[in-house]
C-alpha cells in the first residue's frame, strides 16, 4: 500500500494547508492542482480506513482493497465539494477532509462485508434452555437475566428489533439503515431511547444505582 | 438475525443469546444525547483537541463515542491519520 504523504505541500504552486483549498472550483491550473490535492488526501484517508478494517473482508486481496479505497475516495470527494461552504475553520482543513474519507471508506467496507448477508429483524430473544447454556451466558448472571426481562417488558417491538439487530447481532448501523431505508441518526436515536428505558427498568429493580446509573451487580 | 453464517460464526439462535457483553452494550448511558450527524460535525475538532491535549474533555462526544461503535471507529482512524 502506498500512503500519500505531505499532500498539502507544493502542489502546483498551492503550498500550504491554509490556502490551497481556496482554489477548489477555480477553472485554472491552481484549481486543478487543488482538486488533485484533495483527492490525494481523501485516498490517504480511505486507504487507511480500508486497511484498518480489512479483517471484515477476508476474501479481499490488495487490489480489491485498493479499488474499494479509490471508490470511497471518489464518493468522498463529491461529498466534500458539496459541503465545502460549511467548513468553518474549527480544525485544519486537512483534518476536516480526512473525516469524509474515513466515513465513506468505513461505510464501503461494511457494505461490502454484508452484501451477501441477509438481515432479518427479530423482536424477541430465543427462549433460553438454562440446562444447556455456556456458563458465561445468562444462567447465574443476574444482570443478564434482568436485561432480558426488561427487553421484553420495557421496550416497544420496534426498539427491540433495532436493539437486537445492532447490539446483539451486531449488524453495522449504516448497513441496517440502508436495508431499512432510514438513517444512521434515526437508528441511533432509537437505540438511545431504548437504552434509557432499559436503564430505568434496571434502576427500578435495583440492578443499576439510581444516581450514577452504575451496575450494582 | 442474519442469513447464512460464515465459517466459525455462531448460528442465528446462538448469536441471539444475550451475552454479558451485549447486555452491557445495551446499558451504556448515552445521555446527554448527540446524534451521529452532530458527532461527525464535531469529530475533526474533537480529535485535534484530544491529540493536542489528552486531558481535553467534551462530554457530548465522549458519551456518544462510548455508545456508537461506527462513530468511535471513525474517531480512532482519524486519530491514527493525524498522529
Amino acid at each position: 500500500m502506498t500512503i500519500v504523504d505531505n499532500v498539502s505541500a507544493d502542489v502546483g504552486g498551492v503550498v500550504n494547508d491554509d490556502e490551497w483549498f481556496r482554489h477548489l472550483g477555480d477553472q485554472d491550473p491552481a484549481g486543478s492542482a487543488a482538486q488533485r490535492t484533495l483527492h490525494d488526501m481523501l485516498v490517504r484517508a480511505t486507504r487507511t480506513q480500508v486497511w484498518r478494517l480489512r479483517s471484515q473482508l477476508p476474501g479481499a486481496g490488495p487490489t480489491d482493497l485498493e479499488d474499494l479505497a479509490q471508490q470511497a475516495a471518489d464518493d468522498a470527494l463529491l461529498a466534500v465539494l458539496r459541503k465545502l461552504d460549511t467548513f468553518e475553520g474549527r480544525s485544519r482543513f486537512s483534518t476536516w477532509v480526512y473525516k469524509f474519507g474515513v466515513l465513506h471508506a468505513g461505510a464501503a467496507v461494511r457494505r461490502q462485508a454484508w452484501r451477501h448477508r441477509e438481515v432479518m429483524l427479530s423482536d424477541s430473544l430465543p427462549v433460553v434452555d438454562h440446562d444447556h447454556l455456556p456458563s458465561e451466558v445468562a444462567e447465574g448472571d443476574d444482570l443478564v437475566r434482568a436485561v432480558r426481562r426488561a427487553i421484553e417488558s420495557a421496550l416497544t417491538p420496534h426498539q427491540r428489533r433495532i436493539m437486537l439487530a445492532l447490539l446483539v447481532e451486531q449488524v453495522p448501523i449504516d448497513v441496517l439503515a440502508e436495508r431499512l431505508g432510514t438513517t444512521r441518526n434515526s437508528l441511533y436515536k432509537t437505540v438511545h431511547d431504548a437504552r434509557q428505558r432499559l436503564r430505568h427498568a434496571l434502576i427500578v429493580t435495583g440492578h443499576l444505582e439510581p444516581q450514577s446509573g452504575r451496575r450494582t451487580s | 438475525m442474519t442469513g447464512i453464517p460464515r465459517p466459525g460464526e455462531k448460528s442465528d439462535e446462538q448469536s441471539r443469546d444475550l451475552s454479558r457483553d451485549a447486555a452491557e452494550r445495551m446499558l451504556v448511558d448515552t445521555s446527554p444525547y448527540l446524534s451521529c450527524d452532530d458527532c461527525f460535525d464535531r469529530l475533526d475538532e474533537y480529535v485535534e483537541q484530544r491529540i493536542a491535549d489528552p486531558d481535553y474533555g467534551d462530554e457530548l462526544m465522549e458519551v456518544h463515542l462510548a455508545g456508537c461503535e461506527a462513530c468511535a471507529e471513525e474517531a480512532r482512524t482519524l486519530t491514527v491519520l493525524l498522529s
